[in-house]
């Protein structure tokens, strides 16, 4: 290795530097055609951001391995982000991301913190390329979320709100499976005197009945979610509204808005038919409770069908009680393309591939999302494709997804986040204790709203 | 030899002085100019000047809630806190077999990480089906509505944060082992009892164990913020929105970043001035037996 | 050592601490038992201590739906690292803090204290855009380097440990023509490794269970740690309680058997200003 004694300082010959000389050159010329077929061959990267459970986690990376195999050229790069849907810690990253320019190429986006990206410049416009490929007749028409005109994402899939049941239960106490007509759901009387044949104590009495003890209940006959989604479908079904489309009025005090709040209060207080519970402390375990029939009924989103599918017990879905009119809401998270992306094309191709519910079939098949695409709506063999099995009950598709004809969006207002956290959620909270009702809460809260000058209208 | 302490010692704290300078000094410096910027972290911020803190008093019903709250709860939890750890610090430095596995057992609460440990408290607490109304009702006492009621959600918390105060009997622990045995014999030999013991012996010399609990449960306290953002997200109806908490929505939620600085700052300037008296009273009763007087 | 006699003070003793310890364990037991039920087990009011068959693969399950080896590793990694950064640092710090005279040493020490109160949430961009123009972003650096320059919480509390040591022996050893670095080494260390292993456990503990760290500075599944793996199954979408608490207990395991060992050097550590006679 070391230059010995004898070698060190001799100069070299002739002969030797040429042949080191070639020896160089040879190794330049290797070396600059491997970087360059390198670079040809060099696969566009893209980097594509998402969260949720391992199961989802599983299907996502599979989607994106299948893309990969049907784009040689591309490699999609999974981000997993091991947040919860609901955590601000994914803000915190995101704010970071983007502040520090590292953001990734597209993926998931929350829906709450769209507009004020967009309005910024952090989305990729895809307008054009929407239009350019066909793609707007072919989904739904809520699936895309513009900010000013301009579509800058799509809804990752399309979620709304289920009336789930423990057949057993319902067929123990003597009450009959909910219809699986949207449209011909239960009136809340009656829907009410249902939900209190199946409550029972530990002495075998029902609420109503003399010597009943709400606190020695042995099952209940249902338990909401109470969190704002889960709520617009019986505030729109009664007529009411938190606020108006544009943004502009508050219509918390609306009568029919403070019925429909008091109807839900009222199962926990007055009707005694649903343990207490609250819109901003979590629940442990309401899914647990309705497997092991300690519910008889559960009201929440339809994604609880991966859950449920995976454990194997008897239940049911059905048409959610009517208070005026069949309602239902439409909520999502949001796919987008982020503008600092280098390869935009190659970006909204993993998009639309992520947009084919094909792609990621299994997160349908098993319950997880629905899709945004219209013909797996309405055309038959589409629509076997996800809910002809176990885990999608017969009584889906009419209760269900036909219900999504009337689904509707929340309006997407300036300072939602602060307006509901700061006035509308506490107002709601102190209802739900049964200590105040909800007329003089939600008045209240409507006064405080309209005088904090919070209410600057909604993005479109 | 005063030379070369001086030498000495900026030697030794160099890294404290170059991570104050990195880690500390520019990120409070942004903070401290984003106090006075109306700024959601990703567009170009706005000078406000004071705005930020005169809306903190004037227009912002949720600031003085925060400060309610934490107030309420730092009250509760750390004179309890204080109590308990050093009454199990106590038990557990006596000579009793297996005495290892108890110090263990005190401790394991809080190893378990938060996200799994609120997971159980929430059923614990659960009204219907939790366990502490289960146990309640055997006994013949009533079921409460623990986090999930406005009065009893900070008195709840205060509890679940007592059951992780192994951080705490750590500490005196530690300081117990070191009270040299003689002292403690030569009490004895005086005829002296154990409370004189505890009186003359053990007090004194965990006297800046204790400042040290103190002090650090303090702030703490003041700085809680995983618990109700965990498990009650600042409710119900805003009774467990600690200060934090609200520093944390206001900047991550409302995009109200600059405002959110400017809440943490008159945070910490309340605590520096906070333990700087408690530093100044300390004189008087913390006692040093390394220190040259 | 004397042989603990038992005594009736000491039946007492123990009789409250059996009894306290239960108190104490209860939600860990939860944990335990929960780990080996099925989900519909783990929910029954009232909830029985026992599975009715002990489901062992729950443990298996957890490293089929995700890395959790990897994650292991990474975090066993990056504790280690701290761990090593927080006793030279905190040690050396505390050391001329409190030993030493020197002018600007009480700034110094207050401005440390003064970190304490500074809330975490807003400086929490600031350090990331740092990281980023140190290059750190998806390494291992953001989450391992800040412990070489010292925690003002360990700082602190060392600084009180250390001046309760009597300075005879620093003098002592200074006549001897000893150095600082000297007398750190060989006698204050030696005395104070109750409270350094006090240190040890809590920069353990505090990285073992960071969540925000990795979750900003980290990109990459590989890179992940247990924290991080432990907040993934807690989705919104899933309920699969049976494995989290399995996954719970992997991660908590090491903690308690590492405390254990380590609480025993509290009464093995040689006992203060115990001049021998």
């Amino acid at each position: 290795m070391f230059p010995g004694p004898t070698q060190c300082g001799k100069p070299m010959d002739k002969e030797e530097r040429m042949k080191k000389l070639a020896v160089f050159a040879a190794a330049m010329l290797i070396g600059l055609v491997l970087a360059a077929s390198c670079y040809a061959a060099s696969p566009v990267k893209i980097t594509y951001i998402y969260w949720g459970s391992p199961a989802e986690d599983v299907a996502i990376q599979k989607a994106l391995k299948d893309f990969e195999a049907a784009h040689p050229g591309i490699t999609a790069e999974p981000m997993y982000l091991a947040v919860t849907g609901t955590g601000t810690e994914y803000n915190a990253k995101m704010k970071a991301m983007a502040a520090s320019d590292t953001l990734p190429d597209l993926g998931y986006f929350r829906p709450e913190e769209f507009d004020n990206y967009a309005k910024n410049g952090f989305f990729l416009d895809l307008t054009q390329l929407a239009n350019r490929d066909g793609m707007i007749k072919d989904y739904l028409p809520t699936t895309w979320l513009s900010n000013g005109g301009k579509i800058y994402g799509a809804y990752t899939a399309a979620e709304c709100q289920v009336l789930y049941y423990n057949k057993n239960v319902l067929a123990d106490a003597g009450v009959p499976a909910p219809p699986a007509d949207y449209t011909k759901g239960w009136t809340w009387s009656q829907f009410v005197t249902y939900l209190k044949k199946i409550t029972v104590d530990r002495n075998g009495k029902h609420p109503g009945d003399q010597g009943f003890d709400v606190k020695k209940v042995l099952q209940w006959g249902i338990r909401y979610e109470l969190w704002t989604f889960m709520l617009y479908p019986t505030v729109w079904g009664n007529g009411g509204a938190f606020f108006s489309k544009d943004g502009t009025q508050v219509l918390l005090d609306k009568p029919e808005t403070i019925e429909a709040i008091q109807r839900l209060s009222d199962l926990m207080n007055k009707d005694q038919v649903m343990p207490p519970t609250s819109s901003t402390t979590s629940m442990a375990a309401a899914q647990t409770q309705l497997q092991t029939g300690q519910i008889g009924f559960y009201v929440s989103g339809q994604w609880e069908l991966l859950d449920f599918g995976k454990k194997g017990f008897p239940y049911g879905v059905g048409a959610l009680p009517i208070h005026k009119t069949p309602a239902q809401i439409y909520l999502s998270g949001a796919n987008v393309i982020f503008s600092s992306t280098k390869h935009p094309e190659e970006a909204w191709q993993l998009q639309k591939w992520m947009m084919t519910p094909d792609a990621t079939l299994g997160l349908y098949s098993e319950g997880l999302w629905m899709p945004t695409k219209a013909s797996w709506y309405t055309s038959p063999t589409d629509l076997a494709k996800w809910i002809s099995n176990a885990v999608h009950p017969e009584s889906f598709k009419g209760a269900v997804v036909d219900s999504m004809k009337v689904a509707q969006l929340e309006p997407r207002l300036v300072n939602n986040a602060e307006i509901i956290t700061t006035y509308v959620t506490p107002a709601l909270d102190a209802v739900w204790t049964g200590k105040v009702s909800a007329k003089e809460a939600l008045t209240k809260a409507a006064a405080q709203i309209r005088a904090s000058g919070l209410l600057q209208g909604a993005y479109n | 030899m005063e030379r070369s302490q001086r030498f000495w010692g900026w030697i030794f704290i160099m890294p404290l002085t170059l991570g104050l300078t990195v880690w500390v000094a520019f990120p409070l410096g942004i903070s401290l100019v984003a106090s006075t910027w109306r700024w959601d972290m990703i567009s170009r911020p706005r000078f406000v000047g004071l705005g930020n803190f005169i809306r903190m008093f004037t227009a912002d019903p949720l600031f003085l809630q925060a400060v309610v709250v934490t107030m309420k709860y730092t009250l509760l939890n750390v004179p309890l806190q204080l109590v308990i750890a050093f009454c199990l610090a106590l038990l557990l430095s006596s000579r009793v077999k297996g005495i290892g596995v108890y110090r263990t057992l005190f401790y394991v609460p809080s190893l378990i990480p938060v996200v799994v440990s609120a997971a159980m408290w929430l059923w614990l607490f659960d009204q219907s089906f939790g366990l502490f109304n289960v146990i309640l009702e055997q006994v013949g006492l009533p079921p409460q509505q623990w986090i999930f009621s406005s009065e009893q959600v900070i008195p709840s918390l205060v509890f679940m944060s007592l059951w992780t105060v192994g951080n705490v009997v750590v500490i005196f622990l530690a300081g117990l082992q070191g009270i040299p045995r003689q002292l403690r014999e030569a009490v004895s030999i005086d005829g002296g009892n154990a409370w004189h013991e505890f009186r003359h012996v053990i007090i004194p010399f965990m006297s800046p164990v204790i400042f040290y609990n103190l002090v650090i449960g303090l702030i703490n306290s003041l700085q809680t913020f995983t618990q109700p953002y965990i498990m009650t997200h600042g409710g119900p109806s805003n009774a467990s929105l600690t200060y934090l908490l609200e520093i944390y929505q206001q900047g991550f939620q409302f995009n109200k970043m600059g405002y959110a600085c400017a809440m943490a700052w008159l945070f910490i300037i309340v605590t520096i001035l906070m333990s700087a008296v408690l530093f100044k009273s300390s004189g008087r009763w913390v006692y040093y037996e390394g220190e040259k007087k | 050592m004397r042989s603990p006699r038992l005594t009736a003070f000491q039946a007492l003793v123990t009789a409250v601490l059996v009894l306290l310890s239960a108190m104490f364990l209860l939600p860990f037991l939860w944990q335990l038992r929960s780990s080996v039920m099925t989900v519909s087990e783990i929910f029954i009011s009232p909830p029985p201590m026992f599975p009715r068959v002990p489901q062992w693969k729950n443990y298996l399950d957890v490293f089929s739906i995700m890395p959790f080896g990897t994650y292991y590793f990474n975090s066993l990694f990056i504790v280690l690292v701290n761990i090593v950064g927080a006793l030279f640092a905190n040690t050396v710090i505390a050391y001329g803090l409190a030993r030493l005279r020197f002018r600007g040493r009480k700034l110094m020490f207050s401005l440390s204290i003064a970190t304490l109160m500074m809330p975490t949430s807003i400086t929490l961009i600031p350090t990331f855009i740092e990281w980023h123009f140190f290059h750190g972003i998806n390494t291992f650096l953001p989450l391992t380097v800040p412990a070489f320059f010292g925690n003002a919480l360990f700082i602190f509390m060392l600084v009180q440990f250390f001046k309760s040591v009597p300075p005879d022996f620093d003098e002592a050893a200074f006549i001897d023509g000893a150095t600082y670095p000297q007398i750190l080494a060989q006698i204050i260390v030696p005395i104070t490794r109750p409270a350094l292993a006090v240190v040890a456990i809590f920069t353990f503990l505090g990285s073992w269970n960071d969540y925000l760290g990795p979750l900003l500075y980290l990109n990459e599944r590989r890179l992940y740690t247990l924290a991080l793996g432990l907040q993934s199954m807690l989705s919104q979408y899933t309920s699969d309680w049976h494995l989290l608490m399995a996954a719970a207990t992997l991660v908590t395991a090491p903690l308690i058997v590492l405390f254990f060992l380590a609480q025993k050097s509290f009464v093995e550590g040689l006992t203060m200003g115990g001049i021998k006679a």
